[in-house]
């Protein structure tokens, strides 16, 4: 019995290359990256990221949005709106109870907590925000879009860090088929760019140090690649059964096909080098889809510039599909978003096949020569994607695999 | 000297984006907008800036401004002493 055919009605984005789903693909294609020196990170042992440029939450989201969501919701809510919208969806008129969402999130509100801690040190208990927990609890973002859109079908967040939006997206695709609900709006959020956060990554050696040269520090699957380069945003897909969005005549931009997700247990946050999971997760997705390895036309890779990652996820790509497909990381160019990259990156290949397009792996000068694989690097491609494999891998050994067809 | 009304009232501008225009005795929280939340919230703003300690039971949303003004005020004036 072949899986219920799921279609991509909406999408919406808020990322480093800008507000909304057209600012940010014309970025991403255009190939530059987003890292700057960050103000609120000086004098940190990494003080570069790729934020949301220009975001004003109260003119964006509504009156105290500033004052009673964490950005992290406040990045969500934009792009939920938009993915909705771009579903020719109207939350006003439709039938809330078959509306589930369904969100990635890593973190949660990791700068409401920060501050918040600074208050309790500084002044004292009794000055602790009563919105602490509600701004930055993970499932909130879930929680605060459910309520926007009046949606009232299932509802939830999934964690599987840098998998986490991911995960949301193909467990979406599992409560369409299992009926549960009529519309999904899923994908992820998240806004991890704080002092300690950052720090905490930069502890663990695995963001960039290119300090002299931010710009140039996210360079996936570059033989001069150092590390991750933190990021924020959101990313939100519509889904829905097929039938159902040909019935209401509804533009469908993709279809997400297959859907594989395994855990290494190998190691807390090294990737297994060998890549047995990530392989397996592959070729689960590949086998839901119903096609072949050689079919697969692109990947957006995790690629995340750090020298573990890159190497092992080429190697898997290399083992499987063989040096076919064109591979892209828009980390280049985005930096590495944790919880929701796995969702801005499930759009982005949406755009891939949608507009023909592979965007370029920013700042791969010298591709490292154990990357056995065709990265487009330079400029955007033009070629015909029918078939695309999405990758996303969290620490922890969370690997999930996505894959989008025509 | 600004009574205590205009001293929250400036609060609710400055730390609550609530507009000028908008704040009167007789409008209530929920009028603003401002729920359960964002009352105690104001509270702990209350006590902060002004060195003001209101239980939050004591205050509810559907309260007007001029009500809570006097709140503080009564926490202000120990009982018995003249204002």
């Amino acid at each position: 019995m072949s899986a219920v055919p799921v279609a991509v009605t909406g999408l919406g984005l808020v990322t480093a290359a800008g507000i909304g789903t057209a600012a940010t693909w014309s970025g991403v294609c255009a190939g530059g990256s987003r890292a700057a020196r960050d103000p609120q990170l000086a004098g940190l042992p990494v003080d570069f990221s790729c934020t949301v440029p220009d975001f004003d939450p109260d003119a964006l989201v509504g009156r105290r949005s500033r004052l009673k969501y964490d950005r992290f919701t406040q990045l969500a809510l934009v792009a939920a709106r938009e993915a909705v919208a771009d579903a020719g969806l109207d939350p006003k008129s439709w039938d809330g109870t078959r509306v589930a969402v369904v969100l990635g999130c890593g973190l949660g509100g990791v700068a409401t907590w920060e501050a918040q801690h600074d208050r309790m040190r500084d002044v004292g208990a009794t000055a602790v925000s009563p919105l602490l927990i509600p701004m930055l609890v993970p499932n909130m973002v879930a929680g605060n879009v459910a309520m926007d859109l009046k949606a009232t079908g299932p509802n939830f967040v999934t964690a599987t860090a840098c998998a986490s939006g991911a995960t949301a997206i193909g467990t979406a695709l599992s409560l369409l088929r299992d009926g549960l609900c009529d519309v999904v709006v899923t994908g992820g959020s998240e806004a991890g760019v704080s002092p300690l956060i950052v720090t905490g990554f930069a502890q663990m050696g695995a963001l960039s140090k290119r300090l002299d040269d931010p710009a140039a520090a996210s360079r996936p699957f570059d033989v001069d690649r150092d590390g991750f380069v933190i990021g924020e945003g959101s990313g939100i897909l519509v889904l829905e059964r097929e039938a159902d969005a040909r019935a209401r005549g509804a533009r469908v931009r993709a279809r997400v096909a297959g859907y594989g997700a395994t855990a290494d247990a190998h190691h807390m946050t090294s990737p297994d080098p060998e890549g047995v999971a990530v392989r397996r997760a592959l070729s689960q997705a590949l086998a839901q889809a119903g096609v072949g390895p050689d079919e697969v036309d692109h990947v957006n890779a995790h690629g995340t510039s750090t020298p573990l990652n890159d190497a092992a996820e080429a190697k898997v790509l290399h083992d499987l599909l063989g040096a076919r497909a064109a591979v892209s990381s828009t980390k280049g160019v985005l930096g590495h978003t944790l919880g929701s990259a796995g969702a801005i990156e499930a759009a982005l290949t949406v755009l891939a096949i949608e507009t023909s397009t592979v965007p370029p792996t920013a700042n791969l000068r010298a591709q490292d020569p154990k990357v056995e694989l065709d990265v487009v690097s330079g400029r955007a491609r033009e070629q015909r994607t029918e078939v695309a494999v999405s990758n996303s891998f969290g620490f922890g050994g969370q690997n999930a695999v996505l894959v989008f067809t025509t | 000297m600004a009574t205590m009304y205009d001293k929250l009232a400036e609060l609710l501008v400055t730390r609550f984006d609530v507009d000028a225009e908008e704040i009167r005795p007789e409008v209530t929280f929920e009028d603003l907008e401002m729920d359960s939340l964002f009352l105690v919230e104001l509270l702990v703003v209350v006590q902060t800036e002004l060195g003001v300690k209101i239980d939050e039971d004591m205050a509810s949303p559907r309260d007007t401004i001029a009500r809570v003004a006097e709140l503080i005020e009564e926490q202000l004036v120990p009982a018995g002493e003249p204002a």
